[in-house]
């Protein structure tokens, strides 16, 4: 005996298996909740050591910068350049300006210099929406002369912007 | 006894079982605990009312929070919640409803229009009755249309009243213009519904034109309130140094600056052109879906021919505008990181990268059950059969590029997996998740999709131009330049950097947009006055093509509902990105398991709604209900369904 499936219910079926088909995939792809980056408290009486810790903190949360941008120890075909040993080569990258001069540079006016191979595209960070305090880009800066160089940057030190 | 006299009688039975119950109720609540009954009437003749124990709770406890309420001061509400559901999957959920009843109402007039115009330059009659078929859907959609609008407006105020504050004060002067247009829409499409033969071809045909004018209007003024919030501002060169600088059209404290800049800010026109190529694939869709319902109702031949043609026109309209979307979606991709390197990445290597994966499952999906359709169709027609052995070559380079598109840079792992790979990115399969491989997959999809048209066009008919083996010929050379250019771009991006690569997918759209128009603008005086060696005949199509037209547009709804999470979702925890900060409970970006319940809730709910649309729509055919006298020789009338 052949069982005929009226068509009303076909369609119920059709609509119903599809989105339950769809909802499945939406199931089985990696989840992950993105919150809001944590506050991060600086005080006035952190030392460099400090700074440093809070910055790859930041860099990976509020700043953004490992989210997708930079990498740090990676090769080949990326995006923006890797940040491998940027303490070290920052002195060097434009004529006349101190490594600190550099990285400051890099964080206030990201256009006014793009490495070589690069696209232009990174935005002001003290700006929003990334919004870092001064103290924050200070964190930062500490942080990125730690990769491979020998991080300077205390509270009162001042980065000309 | 007959059923309306059974009806009736459980009707009249309800009725009676409520008051008893509501009765009964009262009965018991009056005469709790009392007094004995000698003691109640002496305090009676005294003046005074003994209360029973619940009623002076039940007067203590509104003693209590009226005083409560005096006692409170006046404070401005910044959000409020709805129990279990939550405020954003409410607002999310009204808003996804909205907006796609919204885009099938701005869209079906625009290939009504078309039809109808077609109609009276060819002036052949069925083109007019099949816009009228269409235009059928839009009386019900619009009441639906405005019915969420106003739904999400309340929800808006209720749930979001400090933010929603924001927006009226940034956009308050395009609101009376919103209304006045929305009005004029409403004016339009019921001059045009009803009016449909009642006035001259030109005056209908005008007044068709002024609603897609209006409509299209209403539109671009609602994106901009919607673009505002994730780009609220335009990129100009201010100081004259050739790189675009950034305009705010806000302060860092959310002050209005710029109306201008704030309402023509940088994502608005990239959206615009997004939402309506999309809007005509989508309506496209449930129009055709709607014919779908109505192939499988039919009863006659007739019937089924009409909404066999009809089917087929919608899901025309529906891959003409799918075609072109990709392209209009790259813009809009491209517009947005131009805006935001920021939003770009949490867009295309964030938060939401894997969600293109479901996406190319989907927009995979449409692409075969395209195919699908336009394949089968070729059984319409006498003479299909010297296409039908290219089919299986077409379904294979779609299930190469599905499989392409749909494959993930980083595979979902077992801790074991990921060792054996010796990393989360399988060791070969990872090469087809980069861009490269994705781009030409899709753009293959499309060359495939429109040579699957092209054959379908082709069916049946032969045509008689002079040159006809030269243009043929130039076409496939047009076809194969396309496609081995995508294929040679696709490669080579894997040899050259990532700001080199990016760059790659313009040339791979262009060439594939060139083949396409050249290929057109060829295949029309090719195949003008072609003869015809088979007659088509319509409502000849398996039940299975019309399941394959409804799956067609429920897989649209459903990629409306994913991109309008991803396009919504981008902000994060931004009401205005960069400037307004979303300090609810609900500021962050749930799971991908989480939206896509959230979408799939959505897209039943439409559809259910749909369902009603259909109904009431496809009433408009049915005979009018008429009295049927009873043959018992009395006056008695009985009432009957005529049809």
């Amino acid at each position: 005996m052949k069982l005929s499936v009226p068509m009303p219910v076909r369609l119920v079926l059709l609509v119903v298996g599809t989105t339950a088909f769809y909802m499945y995939l939406g199931q089985i792809v990696p989840q992950k909740e993105a919150h809001p980056p944590p506050p991060v408290l600086i005080s006035a009486e952190m030392t460099t050591e400090d700074l440093v810790a809070v910055g790859a903190e930041l860099a990976s949360g509020k700043g953004q910068c490992l989210v997708g941008c930079h990498t740090v120890g990676q090769s080949g075909p990326l995006r923006y350049p890797d940040l491998d040993g940027i303490g070290a080569r920052a002195a060097t990258q434009i004529e006349g300006l101190s490594g600190l001069e550099y990285l400051a540079q890099s964080l206030y006016e990201p256009a006014a210099f793009i490495v070589p191979g690069f696209a232009d595209g990174m935005q002001p960070i003290d700006q929003p929406p990334i919004s870092l305090s001064e103290d924050e880009m200070k964190a930062v800066i500490a942080w990125l002369q730690s990769l491979g160089g020998t991080p300077t940057v205390t509270l009162d030190t001042d980065l000309g912007y | 006894m007959n059923r309306n006299r059974i009806l009736f009688g459980i009707g009249v039975l309800a009725f009676v079982s409520v008051i008893v119950t509501v009765r009964l109720g009262g009965f018991l609540v009056d005469n709790e605990y009392r007094q004995p009954d000698r003691q109640v009437a002496a305090q009676e003749e005294q003046g005074e009312t003994e209360l029973t124990p619940r009623q002076q709770g039940i007067v203590d406890e509104q003693a209590a929070d009226e005083a409560e309420a005096r006692a409170r001061p006046y404070e401005e509400a910044e959000y409020r919640t709805v129990p279990f559901v939550g405020s954003r999957v409410t607002v999310w959920v009204l808003a996804q409803l909205h907006l796609l009843f919204a885009a099938f109402v701005l869209a079906v007039p625009l290939f009504a229009f078309i039809i109808e115009f077609v109609g009276y330059v060819k002036k052949e009659e069925r083109y007019n009755k099949l816009a009228y078929e269409f235009t059928k859907l839009l009386s019900v959609s619009f009441s639906m249309t405005a019915t969420f609008g106003a739904f999400l407006t309340f929800g808006l105020i209720i749930l979001y009243p400090k933010f929603t504050n924001y927006l009226m004060h940034i956009f308050s002067p395009t609101f009376l213009p919103y209304v006045l247009l929305f009005f004029l829409e409403a004016l339009f499409l019921y001059s045009y519904y009803y009016g449909w033969g009642k006035f001259g071809p030109k005056m209908h045909l005008f007044l068709g034109f002024m609603l897609n004018i209006v409509g299209t209007a209403i539109m671009f003024i609602a994106n901009a309130w919607l673009t505002f919030m994730m780009s609220p501002g335009r990129r100009d060169d201010v100081d004259g140094d050739g790189v675009p600088d950034f305009v705010s059209a806000v302060s860092e404290s959310g002050a209005l600056l710029s109306l201008r800049d704030a309402f023509f800010n940088f994502t608005w026109m990239p959206i615009n052109i997004h939402r309506i190529i999309a809007n005509v694939a989508f309506g496209g869709s449930i129009a055709a879906a709607y014919a779908a319902f109505r192939y499988l109702q039919a009863k006659t031949d007739e019937e089924k021919a009409h909404f066999d043609w009809m089917g087929y026109v919608g899901n025309f309209v529906a891959i003409i505008a799918f075609l072109p979307l990709p392209f209009a979606g790259y813009y809009l991709a491209a517009e947005i990181y131009a805006f935001s390197q920021t939003l770009g990445i949490q867009m295309m290597g964030g938060t939401f990268s894997w969600l293109f994966v479901i996406q190319a499952a989907l927009i995979g999906n449409l692409f075969l059950g395209a195919n699908y359709y336009l394949w089968l169709g070729m059984g319409r027609m006498e003479g299909g059969v010297h296409f039908q052995k290219f089919i299986k070559w077409l379904l294979i380079a779609i299930a190469l590029c599905f499989a392409v598109w749909a494959t993930p840079r980083y595979a979902i792992s077992s801790v074991s997996e990921i060792a054996a790979m010796g990393g989360s990115s399988h060791p070969q399969l990872s090469y087809l998740g980069q861009m490269s491989a994705k781009n030409t997959a899709v753009n293959i999809l499309i060359l495939s999709t429109y040579m699957s048209f092209l054959l379908y066009r082709r069916t049946g008919r032969q045509s008689v131009h002079p040159h006809r083996q030269l243009l043929t010929r130039a076409q496939a050379i047009v076809f194969s330049s396309a496609a081995a250019l995508v294929i040679f771009y696709g490669v080579y991006g894997y040899y050259v950097d990532a700001a080199i690569r990016i760059r790659f997918a313009i040339p791979q759209v262009y060439s594939v947009l060139a083949a396409l128009v050249v290929i057109t603008v060829i295949d029309l005086p090719l195949y003008r006055n072609a003869a015809q060696s088979g007659e088509t005949k319509w409502g000849r199509m398996p039940a299975v093509s019309q399941y394959a037209l409804i799956f067609i547009a429920l897989s649209f709804t459903w990629l409306m509902g994913l991109m309008g999470y991803v396009r919504s979702g981008l902000r994060q925890e931004w009401h205005v990105y960069g400037v307004i900060l979303d300090t609810s409970p609900d500021a962050y970006t749930p799971t991908l398991g989480f939206a896509t319940q959230v979408v799939s809730v959505t897209v039943l709910i439409f559809f259910g709604l749909l369902g009603v649309v259909f109904w009431l729509s496809s009433l408009g055919g049915k005979k009018d209900w008429e009295p049927k006298a009873v043959a018992d020789g009395g006056d008695r009338l009985e009432g009957g369904q005529a049809a």
